[in-house]
């Protein structure tokens, strides 16, 4: 390969380990939305609180895996934690009621983080085995990189055989399209709602681990990614996610092409992109309802 | 007759209180009431979209910054301009601003409009960081000049305290007559039941547009006049996602779909940000505090807090005049 095709190729998997990273986040979010019809504003604050976690974790055993492992955990708990004690209490108030509380919650954890573990960018080392690069066809990748898209890759695997294979998925898809009638044939949604929202808050846990060892640990972590995963489910379509996987990877993609071509203008790109779709679609490439 | 006096007498209390407020209080109660002020219309016309039609917007800085770039635009570049010129040329930016985005916006409701507005405001913040030759980046632009009003030197606190309560006030009383119209009330018509307002023969997405742009000319009155005041805009002052959300915060404090309740919830989120800011510096942490206390125990704010013990404990004795 030339070195021209070379850096496309490179700038291609750069872009597409985002977009994986995108999706994680964006999939929570979107499922806790097409099951619950909440809107969790409190999302990527999970997603930076997990990536803290892991940066605790790793201080603790100085093991990446044992924390790539907990740190989700922990992280699905405390997003439990908040479905059962505030989220399910203001349930009657509707949407603006939720988006409110979850928006209390994203301030109380940027404010928590800061107080335990201050301001600064905290470092994360990559493990030793998927330090460097490796040579695939006269290229360089980075393996980190790979290791994000296939670890990605193994828990959209995971959760499509409990979506579509489990007697969980099953109720979980019926429960997208009609909730009453769920809870009508006596399955206890207070239940499936609980969680449902720890298995969201669970996959942004893991991006927030993934992308730790990349972009470090620091308080603004969450305000990127919570604008991007927010932008790819409402342009992917809200509850639909082969939209969410479709749009996270042309984000991705457009994203670290438009730094290479134009710099000055590339986050702008998202936001045409999205404006343009709902211009024409309101409820966004995949979705069915507004 | 008798609730007529009372209601001059009322007036005229408030307004005399008004004029010897910064007589009374010094300097930095006077500023500190202009902010409050700011905010209090602000908020009132945010309100104006979430309490009279239920569209609640998660970007409504993006009509404050612009009326704050317009204004500060305005007086850095054209000589010889007005103060209440360059206020009018920063409602006129926010005007602009909404009539581009009526078109996509009124379509969507509910959540969709909500998080298209954050990302909106999100893409002016970007904007006035990235067009350092006009907007001057994260510095912003401040030392303009401040031209002065009938020969009054508005450098002086309390000369332009009366100059910013004089267009609160007069955009208060006419965002309160705008509600008051026929045209207001078809507004609540729209959040109570849009289908049957269309039978009726109305059209809700023009009544909505036109809502939309109301309270977008306000937000960028109270923008140019927080512009003025600081004698500074800047992405963080104008565009930062936190004076989107200020807005949200007040009027959820004060109260949905009363008109004042904004107002008593800006008053009130100010003094406790006031009182907590000499304590701690953890702002997010009072405030997310304040949102999640407020959500699960008073959803009503106080306009509803209030309510509740007017009919709790003031409430004309309704079960005897039944047993009679």
């Amino acid at each position: 390969m030339d070195p021209t095709t070379a850096m496309y190729v490179a700038q291609g998997i750069h872009g597409l380990a985002y977009g994986m990273i995108l999706f994680l986040v964006a999939s929570g979010l979107n499922i806790i939305f097409g099951m619950m019809g909440i809107l969790n504003l409190a999302h990527a604050s999970f997603f930076m609180l997990s990536a803290y976690f892991c940066y605790q974790f790793i201080l603790w055993t100085g093991n990446f895996w044992m924390a790539l492992v907990l740190a989700p955990v922990v992280t699905a708990f405390f997003g439990i934690l908040v479905e059962r004690f505030l989220l399910r209490k203001v349930h009657a108030l509707g949407h603006l009621g939720e988006l409110i509380l979850t928006m209390g919650v994203s301030l109380v954890v940027l404010a928590g983080v800061k107080i335990f573990w201050g301001t600064e960018s905290l470092p994360i080392k990559i493990p030793p085995l998927l330090e460097g690069l490796v040579k695939l066809r006269g290229l360089d990748y980075p393996i980190y990189r790979l290791f994000i898209i296939g670890l990605a890759l193994v828990v959209l695997v995971l959760m499509a055989l409990l979506l579509y294979k489990t007697r969980l998925g099953k109720i979980v898809r019926a429960a997208v399209s009609d909730p009453d009638m769920v809870d009508a044939l006596g399955i206890n949604m207070r239940r499936v709602f609980m969680l449902v929202f720890g298995v969201g808050t669970w996959l942004a846990g893991v991006a927030g681990v993934a992308i730790a060892p990349i972009l470090t640990v620091f308080p603004g972590l969450s305000d990127q990614m919570g604008m991007d995963a927010f932008i790819v489910v409402v342009t992917g379509g809200f509850g639909s996610l082969a939209g969410a996987f479709i749009v996270s990877i042309v984000f991705g993609l457009l994203s670290s092409y438009g730094v290479q071509f134009l710099s000055q203008l590339a986050p702008l790109l998202m936001f045409i992109f999205m404006a343009v779709v709902l211009a024409i679609r309101p409820m966004g490439l995949f979705g069915e309802r507004e | 007759m008798r609730s007529a006096g009372v209601k001059w007498i009322g007036w005229a209390v408030l307004i005399a209180g008004l004029v010897l407020y910064p007589r009374l209080l010094g300097i930095y109660y006077t500023n500190l009431f202009v902010t409050l002020a700011v905010f209090g219309l602000y908020s009132v016309s945010f309100n104006m979209l979430l309490g009279y039609t239920g569209l609640l917007s998660f970007g409504h800085a993006l009509f404050f910054g612009a009326g704050g770039y317009g204004a500060a635009l305005a007086l850095k570049h054209l000589t010889g301009i007005s103060l209440l010129t360059a206020v009018g040329i920063g409602l006129l930016a926010a005007v602009v601003l909404a009539l581009l985005l009526c078109p996509l916006v009124v379509r969507i409701s509910g959540t969709a409009f909500c998080m298209l507005h954050l990302a909106f405001g999100q893409l002016m913040h970007m904007l006035a960081m990235k067009l350092r030759n006009i907007t001057g980046g994260e510095d912003g632009i401040g030392g303009f000049p401040l031209p002065a009003v009938l020969s009054f030197d508005m450098k002086v606190p309390s000369n332009f305290y009366y100059f910013a309560m004089a267009v609160l006030g007069l955009s208060l009383w006419l965002m309160w007559f705008f509600t008051k119209t026929p045209f207001g009330q078809i507004q609540v018509g729209v959040r109570e039941n849009a289908k049957r307002i269309d039978y009726l023969g109305f059209r809700i997405t023009q009544t909505k547009a036109v809502v939309y742009v109301t309270a977008a000319a306000f937000a960028g009155v109270a923008g140019a006049i927080y512009a003025l005041f600081q004698n500074l805009i800047s992405a963080d002052s104008g565009f930062h996602v936190m004076v989107s959300f200020a807005p949200v915060i007040m009027t959820m404090i004060g109260g949905i779909g009363s008109f004042f309740g904004p107002i008593w919830g800006a008053a009130i989120f100010q003094i406790l940000e006031e009182v907590t800011s000499r304590f701690t510096d953890r702002v997010e942490l009072v405030v997310g505090l304040i949102l999640i206390l407020t959500i699960l125990f008073a959803p009503g704010g106080l306009a509803g807090l209030i309510q509740y013990v007017k009919q709790r404990w003031f409430a004309p004795k309704a079960g005897l005049e039944k047993a009679v």
